[in-house]
């Protein structure tokens, strides 16, 4: 048999991974224990090869996605393969180690087939507590790595044997909400189970010298359409930047993001290296999540039906600079910069592109997490909770469409928690859920609206932390069009005072509290005076 | 032979399908003719007139339609009014805020609200979670929002109120009033009676869309039957439902055909004593499988249609764009076959109404399997050159044969459909590998025994009548009606007494609309389900119970098959939460599917053909016809077994024979 496999075998083996990464998944979101997972679904699922190249994705999260190859790729330069075993589950969740921020915890399982390592499954699930100094592990003014909780090296939880007790133990030992984490683990588990169950089918039935070569033909078509889609880039020199609003921690300033892109013959450079020195709070990015949000905009701009895989990443190269934002020393906070920050490095991609392939973007649009975290105990049950709740907003509009109200945009997907859950599970009534009017910038096309909700406190103490951009620079407009209106969170005390909040923030409510958020509208795309009425 | 006649019916996008048994001398007639989709009454004429019988000739009629299905993917749909608790007209453009396309920012990333803002009503009102009363709804209120919703002058409203499933109160007081100033109302409790708002008016809203055109359709169709004609309607839950039933609640028909389908493979299921099984449905454009466990069909009450959450129990039928008009694409240097369809028009290539790309049915042709020979639907011929000439331009592409990229088109095919298995097997916690594949539909069985392969499925039936087979399954229905309640109870905080009340009420709220079909109280079979989770959960396992409700053998049942489905349990604490409840009335003239064999009157005209089962060379393979097997005759593949309607392909190493009834087995054998 010739090296070369036959292209429909190919494509019945790429079928057959990318079901194994949907069904692990569908896995997690069925069995796992917390709301921010099966409600919102904050997790992903990937397959890499044996060096840690990805192979498939489940549809899921873009800020995730981008990061898991890398995880494993880092993972086995702390574990060598030599000390991998079938049955094995690791997990890690350290942002040096190919990761993002400490919530999200990867297990990774090796697989094994005819004797030989094979493959590797990833399932990264957000943890809604991982410890640390404040309840939801998010801690607006971090000043360093350990304020943000428990900082887990890739350790052997599962063996073939079964778990193993005390580490999982010493795990729980230093999180909140001890029993939901333990569920959360199980099912992130019970999805490289799976995985492990139905990649051994595959190799059985093609033979793993089949499915290694179809990989590498995956892989060589994806950076094929890679090159394909960069060659449809006008070649040159681009540079566009965005500011985050601050960094919740430092001296309140606007930070620079920075990006020169080089458009070569079917490749290209990302350089952020003109972006801010690193920052004191938790807006930190890791090398890992810029390359995420590299590869998010390069298929969003260029090829949207590129198999996603470790392909696609070969004719791109992404520089950051040592101690700068997007590449922190170790003892930064980066908790935000996973969904923030993120964001932001797409939208000064596409500022910087605006030039030459306006008619391929949208405007600035809601780009950022939205984040209110409620904790405190709900009187009702007598249980510690956490309500983790992300706000999406305006969508930027396009050069043939308005934008979309209320959605979350680029490197997220994170669904809401419907009010009837909320109000069922933690002590908050939610008063209102509406569209901001009138939030989307004007333009020929209109930015899409934000969304207005109101929450008021029904249980005696909760605390709640913000983690919230685009209050100060407001989503930016395209081709003349205006820019959205900027993200505002008041807080309107029972006492009758009122109180606007910054965007990254810890108070503690009092019952009889409102919080009104109201989230950004979407730029608008080309100027409004044409526009009919 | 006056009313003699049983008859059930499934209109079909395409086809309208029809069986009719005749009640005194058990004689069978079944029929396939075109739909005519302007005129439902018409389709039930002419297929009355392709079995001989004309309507007087009918006692009772059992209906599956995709009338309601085709509205809503069509958005033909009645405009609607939407009535909402102050502060929440938007949920249904909120959303759940997350986008369709990970990657695309040329599709809008969310559908437009199914009520666009100006038609969107807010009434003050508030109830909690607990069912109290926050703001109470006053009868000026009411007043108030019924004059606004008339001034709308739409055909119907749908009203959704926060945490209404937990105190009844405002929505039915506001439904009274409502209905007597606009034609049709739809309450939200009543269609789903469970907590996540966007849902659940999403679910009210379509029900209310759907209510003007289905009265004047049932209207319709009753003047036609007459009033001697026993008519019923095929629901997505499995099951049949009265006239007036569905009148109220059109959006139980949105899964009619399908659920007609599998419920038609649950009775062969049970026929055949399979325990686990899985339905496979594969036509032009869909496929649509579902597992069968104990020959019951699984329902699900949390779906989609057309990409709209529907929240009510339908059958888990898992469809996706792949069928015999899929078309084969390149994609860079990657090939890929489907979603897009051919469709009818101008269909695969080998129609020859102008079709130039390949799709699956021209693969099947250049494979040898279909037959150039026969007619389909006694009109269309298939051009085997056509289909070879569109095909051999995808196989140029890529350096190979025809054939060979023929057999690629299969394979890859059935990949796709395999990913669509797979997804209802690990839904039900079901191993595929110790289920029969059930397979009908047009183009099934001739996937069949591959798909099965992809599995390690050993077991693969095509039944008797499979290309009518949604009639089969109307026609075999029992009255039944299902509920489900949200309970959310605590296995530490157990209220048996509130649990047995609740059921009750359930019990005699179906109850009635069965009592009121003239059946015995006494005579309702019951089947309650409890969905159990651990606190926390998301999604819920299904264990089965007799009532009263025992905790201590829920909590068993539960840890059983959770272990199943997740592998693991824990002693945690678990929920019970939601109650569900099936209530059917055993079948009157209890009909079974019939067994009478026709016994072949000529020897059958079995032939020989060359067909491609890899690469390598055509092997001269023998072409049955269907009517003509017996018990003793078992037909080792490669053989190709054809009926009226439908090719079944046994591959080399696949073995094929019929039983009794005439159902066809095949031993899928292993891969080679």
């Amino acid at each position: 048999m010739n090296s070369k496999v036959n292209p429909f075998t190919v494509e019945v083996i790429r079928n057959a991974l990318t079901a194994i990464a949907e069904e692990m998944s569908l896995v997690v979101m069925r069995s796992a224990r917390s709301p921010l997972l099966r409600e919102a679904g904050d997790l992903s699922s990937a397959l890499t090869d044996a060096a840690g190249n990805l192979i498939a994705q489940g549809r899921d999260i873009p800020a995730h996605l981008g990061i898991m190859g890398y995880t494993v790729q880092e993972f086995l330069h702390r574990v060598p393969a030599e000390r991998l075993s079938p049955g094995d589950v690791w997990f890690l969740n350290l942002p040096e180690l190919g990761g993002n921020h400490l919530p999200d915890v990867k297990a990774v399982r090796p697989v094994f087939a005819e004797g030989v390592l094979q493959a590797f499954a990833v399932s990264l699930a957000h943890w809604a507590d991982i410890g640390g100094a404040q309840p939801g592990s998010y801690v607006p003014h971090a000043r360093d790595a350990w304020q943000e909780g428990l900082r887990i090296p890739p350790l052997r939880l599962f063996t073939a044997a079964g778990p193993d007790r005390e580490k999982l133990d010493l795990i729980l030992a230093n999180v909140r909400g001890a029993l939901e984490r333990e569920g959360d683990i199980l099912a992130q588990m019970a999805s490289t189970r799976s995985a492990d169950e139905r990649l051994a089918e595959v190799f059985k039935r093609y033979g793993a010298a089949t499915v290694q070569a179809a990989i590498m033909d995956l892989h060589d078509q994806s950076e094929s359409e890679m090159r394909t889609a960069l060659r449809s880039l006008p070649q040159g020199l681009y540079t566009g930047e965005d500011w985050l609003d601050d960094d919740g921690a430092g001296d309140g300033e606007p930070i620079a993001v920075r990006v020169g892109i080089e458009i070569g013959d079917g490749e290209a450079t990302f350089d952020f290296s003109l972006t801010a020195d690193a920052a004191r709070g938790p807006l930190n990015a890791t090398p890992f999540t810029t390359a995420a949000s590299v590869f998010y905009a390069v298929k969003a701009i260029a090829g949207p039906d590129i198999q996603p895989n470790a392909g696609c990443a070969r004719p791109l190269k992404i520089i950051t600079r040592p101690g700068s934002l997007l590449n922190p020393p170790l003892d930064r906070p980066v908790v935000g910069g996973n969904h923030e920050t993120s964001q932001r490095i797409v939208d000064a991609i596409f500022r910087a592109l605006e030039p030459v392939v306006a008619k391929r973007l949208t405007a600035g649009g809601s780009t950022t997490s939205g984040l209110l975290l409620f904790s405190g105990h709900d009187p009702r049950s007598g249980r510690w909770t956490t309500l983790y709740e992300v706000h999406g907003g305006g969508e930027g509009a396009r050069h043939d469409r308005d934008g979309m109200p209320a959605v979350r945009p680029h490197m997220s997907n994170v669904m809401n928690t419907p009010a009837e859950v909320i109000e069922a599970n933690y002590p908050i009534l939610i008063e209102r859920q509406a569209l901001r009017r009138g939030s989307g910038g004007a333009g020929r096309h209109r930015g899409g609206d934000g969304q207005v909700r109101v929450y008021r406190v029904v249980g005696p103490e909760v605390a709640l932390t913000t983690m919230v951009e685009r209050c100060r620079i407001p989503p930016f407009g395209l081709c003349g069009g205006a820019p959205g209106e900027t993200f505002c969170i008041t807080l309107e005390r029972a006492s009758g005072k009122t109180l606007k909040l910054p965007g990254k923030t810890s108070v503690q409510l009092e019952q009889g509290d409102r919080i009104v958020l109201e989230s950004s509208g979407g730029g608008g795309f080309g100027t409004a005076t044409a526009q009919p009425a | 032979m006056n009313r003699s006649w049983k008859v059930g019916i499934d209109i079909g996008g395409t086809f309208t399908d029809v069986i009719a048994i005749n009640a005194v001398d058990g004689a069978v007639r079944t029929a396939k003719v075109q739909s005519r989709s302007s005129d439902p009454a018409a389709s039930i004429g002419s297929a009355y007139q392709a079995v001989g019988i004309d309507w007087a000739d009918v006692s009772d009629l059992i209906h599956g339609t995709t009338m309601a299905t085709n509205a809503i993917v069509e958005d033909r749909l009645a405009p609607v009014a939407l009535i909402a608790t102050e502060g929440f007209r938007d949920t249904l453009e909120i959303g759940r805020q997350n986008r369709r396309e990970l990657y695309r920012l040329d599709v809008a990333p969310k559908l437009p609200p199914l009520v666009p803002a100006e038609r969107r009503l807010e009434v003050t009102e508030r109830i909690d979670a607990e069912g109290r009363v926050l703001t109470p709804l006053t009868d000026a209120e009411i007043e108030r929002v019924t004059k606004a919703t008339e001034k709308l002058g739409v055909p119907a409203v749908a009203v959704t109120l926060q945490q209404c499933f937990t105190n009844t109160e405002h929505e039915t007081r506001l439904g009274q009033r409502l209905e007597a100033a606009v034609p049709y109302v739809a309450l939200s409790h009543r269609m789903s009676p469970e907590p996540r708002e966007f849902e659940r008016s999403n679910t009210t809203v379509l029900n209310a869309a759907l209510m003007p055109l289905t009265a004047s359709y049932l209207d319709k169709l009753e003047k036609t039957a007459g009033s001697s004609t026993n008519l019923h309607l095929y629901h997505s839950a499995g099951g049949m439902a009265s006239v007036e039933a569905v009148k109220d609640r059109p959006l139980a028909l949105a899964l009619s055909g399908p659920a007609a389908g599998v419920a038609a493979a649950g009775r062969i299921a049970e026929e055949l004593g399979l325990a686990q099984a899985i339905g496979f449905d594969m036509g032009g454009t869909t496929t649509d499988t579902c597992v069968i466990l104990d020959g019951k069909a699984q329902v699900d009450g949390n779906q989609r249609l057309a990409e709209r959450p529907v929240r009510q129990l339908m059958v888990a039928v898992e469809s996706i764009g792949a069928g015999g008009g899929s078309i084969a694409r390149i994609q860079g240097r990657a090939i890929r076959v489907g979603p897009d369809s051919a469709g009818a028009d101008p269909g695969p290539a080998c129609y020859g109404h102008g079709g130039e790309q390949p799709t699956v049915s021209d693969a099947n042709l250049v494979l040898g399997y279909l037959n150039s020979g026969y007619l389909l639907g006694k009109t269309i011929r298939l051009d085997p050159q056509l289909a070879l000439a569109a095909t051999k331009k995808l196989a140029d592409a890529f350096g190979v044969s025809a054939q060979e990229a023929a057999l690629g088109i299969y394979q890859v095919a059935n990949a796709n459909m395999a990913r669509a298995l797979r997804r209802v097997a690990v839904e039900r916690g079901v191993d595929a590998r110790a289920c029969t594949l059930i397979a009908f539909g047009g183009a099934g069985p001739m996937h069949a025994v591959a798909l099965a392969r992809e599995f390690g499925i050993t077991h693969v039936v095509v039944p008797k009548f499979s290309s009518v087979f949604s009639a089969l399954g109307c026609l075999t229905a029992e009255l039944s009606y299902a509920e489900q309640h949200a309970v959310h109870m605590s296995s530490t905080a157990w209220q048996a007494d509130e649990l047995e009340n609740l059921r009750r009420e359930m019990h005699q709220r179906l109850a009635l609309l069965l009592t009121a079909a003239g059946h015995a109280g006494d005579s309702l079979l019951a089947q309650h389900i409890a969905l159990i989770r651990y606190a926390g959960q998301s999604d819920t396992v299904e264990v089965p119970f007799i009532p009263p409700a025992n905790r201590d053998s829920l909590g068993a049942g539960f840890k059983t098959r959770h272990e199943r489905l997740y592998g693991f349990v824990t002693d945690e604490p678990w929920e019970l939460e939601t109650l569900r409840l099936t209530l059917s009335a055993p079948a009157g003239n209890d009909i079974k599917i019939p067994t009478a064999r026709a016994v072949p009157t000529s020897t059958p005209n079995d032939d020989s053909i060359a067909c491609w089962f890899d690469t390598n060379s055509p092997i001269p393979t023998a072409r049955h016809d269907r009517a003509g097997l017996t018990t003793e005759k078992k037909i080792e593949g490669p053989a190709i077994i054809e009926d009226q309607w439908s090719t079944i392909v046994v591959p080399p190493g696949a073995r094929a024979w019929s039983d009794t009834t005439g159902h066809l087995h095949i031993d899928a054998g292993t891969f080679t």
